[in-house]
């Protein structure tokens, strides 16, 4: 997994952003610290040498102009002592050729030998090292007449150097710490009321926008408070136009059923003046045989009408049927619940393609559907035309397709139709948008074309129950 | 330098007491110690009732030509340089140590060191203590003379440190492999200091010579002032603050001792110059 820093969250980017600049300022805080501090004892040190060479020099020149070893070791001796604090560790003093005359430890720089210098600088210093070391030429009026050299020992400001090192790395660590505790804590109290309306606009993409808890906008400050306040508006103003859609929805549900009742009433009342003929033929003529079977017959055929009416009516509105699968003959129902309407505008309801077997889609939302594109269709249609309807299954859906031949839908009402956004107006539209609400919930798609010639082509497409949509496609 | 010139109206009704009695001081005994020479010069007052002022330099060299030249009423030299003036010089007392006037001379060498004779410091960085002291220079010359050498070849260089306790330092710290040292010197030094001298250890000891002498020019600059300074003197271990400061230089007393308790010294003198 590759690590994108900019996928990190706030609370985790500022402490880490905190503390990468408190290591930056500490390395370079540090490192001026210590390059002053390195400073100051290279020339504290330099200084106390110089001293310390100066009255050695002096001590030991005219010794040296003498050959005197005992005077020159004596003074050695005594400069060791009298600059304690320089902490002289060695000194060796040599004529001009290099041949020790006297050093502070004889055992090691034997009187008469030759001493080989580490460094002929005059100082010579590495901050942090154990030993410095200092050179002078010890000169006679005009000549030299030897050299002196010294070391002094150092460890006591490399270990000042490693307590000022450690210092720095405890007290760069302990802020360091501090620091990023105090940054995510600042971050993470600066970035709660984010937080909320991040979790209330997760939780409102479920279609509920729940309003921010009054405490929490009283706790909230500044421009977050005018934000919470801002999402409580909309929260509220998406609520109530919640509650207009399922008052719209429940009106046209109703006003849907007037006009069904009106149809089957008009289907149920067809037949009824024949089939009160019929009980008059049978009460006059009901002695003949032949009239008496023909009546009989006239009732029975005129009931049997009623009884396909109702049956498909209760069918079509028995409750809690939407969790069942599409039957075939669920299409046919829906063609004799529009034969009525259809045979009043002398308009022909015909399927030019059907499903072969039961399908796995729910349906009580897709007649429901349907129902209201074929009632729409025939509306549209003009007197003595055709409307077909075509319903086909592929592997993952199924798609119905109703075709008129009409003056074509309106651009408005095909938008009611697909767009999501569309809200209906008073008495307008009402039928269509609640066909795209129907179909949004069975996660359907509409589409509208315009037919050549004339004419609308509306088309719903079903997505199959997942499980199911390829043990069960026909 | 010591001028102790205390109480100049000690010797009331003496008129001469103006004058102090002028002794000089040679590194022949513990030198360098300012409460030695204190006491010293407070006895000496006390008894000769004169100023005294005790006058000190750095080399024999120096104080014996003082003395030789009548600046100084009597001097501590050693017992080289009084044979060396035999002539010009008299003796006043001689101090008495562990029972006799006497000393010897030592050669000292490191502790660890294996030598077992003088003869095996052959090239040795080697310290003297003085070129005008017997203990410290003409004794380990008479005992090279005797084995047909002279120091200038038989050490591969020398060094003089103008003082015994130098002579002890020098070779403690390995300035120098060996030295030559007053025999009195490095018995108080052990006595007293024993971590001064515990890094060396005797090589060579000489016969027992005349202790060094307080001498005074043949003829004094001022008979009456040497006179008394010598009565001072011998009459030390008499007085409690002679005794003090006869305890604090680890000596019996002094004595009147014949000249010739130093012919030993003027017979290596001798046998010394003949060498070369």
């Amino acid at each position: 997994m590759r690590v994108d820093p900019r996928r990190w969250p706030i609370a985790f980017k500022v402490p880490v952003a905190v503390a990468i600049l408190m290591l930056v300022a500490g390395a370079v805080l540090s490192e001026r610290v210590l390059d002053r501090l390195g400073d100051i004892q290279q020339r504290h040190l330099r200084e106390l040498a110089q001293g310390y060479l100066d009255g050695l020099s002096s001590a030991v020149g005219p010794s040296v102009l003498r050959d005197d070893v005992w005077e020159v070791y004596d003074a050695i001796t005594r400069a060791q002592v009298q600059y304690k604090g320089l902490r002289p560790s060695e000194a060796v003093v040599t004529d001009p050729r290099g041949v020790v005359i006297a050093a502070s430890d004889p055992r090691n720089h034997t009187v008469g030998s030759a001493f080989v210098p580490s460094a002929s600088r005059p100082f010579a210093y590495e901050s942090g090292s154990a030993t410095a070391r200092a050179h002078r030429e010890l000169s006679y009026p005009g000549r030299t007449i030897g050299h002196l050299y010294a070391t002094f020992d150092t460890s006591h400001l490399a270990a000042e150097r490693r307590d000022v090192i450690a210092t720095l790395l405890i007290t760069n660590g302990i802020l360091l710490a501090i620091f990023v505790a105090a940054g995510w804590l600042v971050v993470a109290r600066m970035m709660r009321p984010v937080r909320v309306l991040t979790e209330h606009l997760g939780a409102s993409s479920d279609g509920v926008a729940v309003p921010i808890a009054d405490w929490e906008v009283q706790r909230s400050r500044g421009e977050f408070r005018r934000m919470f306040g801002a999402y409580n508006d909309l929260s509220t103003s998406i609520a109530e136009r919640d509650e207009l859609r399922k008052r719209l929805a429940e009106e046209e549900r109703l006003g849907s059923l007037g006009r069904l009742a009106s149809s089957v009433a008009h289907e149920i009342n067809n037949p009824l003046g024949g089939l009160f003929n019929a009980i008059s033929t049978l009460r006059s003529h009901g002695h003949l045989p032949a009239a008496r079977e023909g009546a009989v017959g006239l009732l029975e055929r005129g009931l049997a009408g009623i009884r396909d009416v109702v049956r498909t009516t209760l069918a079509v509105h028995r409750p809690r049927e939407g969790a069942r699968n599409l039957q075939p003959d669920d299409v046919d129902d829906l063609l004799v619940l529009v034969a009525a309407e259809a045979r009043r505008k002398s308009v022909r309801v015909t399927v030019t393609a059907r499903l072969a077997a039961e399908v796995p889609i729910p349906s009580g939302p897709v007649r429901q559907a349907l129902l209201n594109i074929l009632l729409n269709a025939i509306a549209a249609a003009p007197p003595v035309s055709v409307v077909e309807l075509a319903v086909a299954g592929t592997p993952d859906s199924v798609t119905f397709e109703v075709r008129d031949r009409g003056e074509g839908l309106p651009a408005d009402a095909a938008a009611m139709l697909t767009d999501p956004a569309r809200i209906p107006t008073a008495g307008a539209g009402l039928g269509l948008w609640t066909t795209r609400g129907l179909v949004a919930e069975i996660e359907g798609v509409l589409e509208t074309e315009t037919l050549p010639g004339g004419g609308t082509l509306v088309r719903m497409v079903v997505p199959l129950a997942r499980d199911q949509a390829l043990a069960d496609v026909a | 330098m010591g001028t102790l010139t205390l109480l100049p109206c000690v010797a009331a009704g003496a008129p001469s007491a103006a004058a102090p009695i002028r002794v000089g001081l040679t590194p022949v005994f513990l030198s360098s110690d300012l409460e030695l020479t204190g006491r010293l010069a407070a006895y000496l007052e006390k008894a000769t009732a004169r100023p005294v002022e005790l006058v000190t330099r750095r080399t024999y060299q120096e104080v014996t030509a003082m003395l030789v030249a009548g600046q100084l009423d009597a001097a501590w030299i050693c017992g080289f340089p009084f044979v060396a003036h035999r002539s010009e010089l008299q003796l006043v007392a001689t101090p008495v140590w562990r029972g006799q006037p006497l000393y010897r001379a030592y050669v000292i060498v490191d502790r660890d060191r294996k030598a077992g004779g003088i003869a095996a410091l052959r090239g040795d960085i080697h310290a003297f203590s003085d070129p005008d002291s017997n203990s410290g220079f003409l004794c380990t010359r008479a005992a090279l003379a005797e084995l047909g050498e002279r120091s200038e070849t038989f050490f591969s260089r020398s060094f003089f440190t103008y003082g015994h306790r130098n002579v002890i330092e020098a070779v403690s710290s390995g300035l120098a492999a060996s030295g030559s040292v007053d025999g009195y010197v490095y018995d108080v030094v052990s006595e007293l200091e024993p971590k001064f001298v515990a890094r060396t250890r005797v090589l060579r000891t000489s016969e027992w010579l005349g202790f060094p002498p307080i001498a005074a020019p043949a003829s004094p600059p001022d008979a009456g002032r040497l006179n008394v300074l010598k009565a001072a003197l011998l009459g030390m271990d008499g007085d409690a603050d002679g005794r003090a400061v006869l305890a604090l230089l680890k000596l019996d007393r002094f004595a009147t001792e014949p000249m010739g308790l130093y012919d030993a010294i003027a017979a290596k003198a001798a046998m010394v110059a003949a060498a070369g």
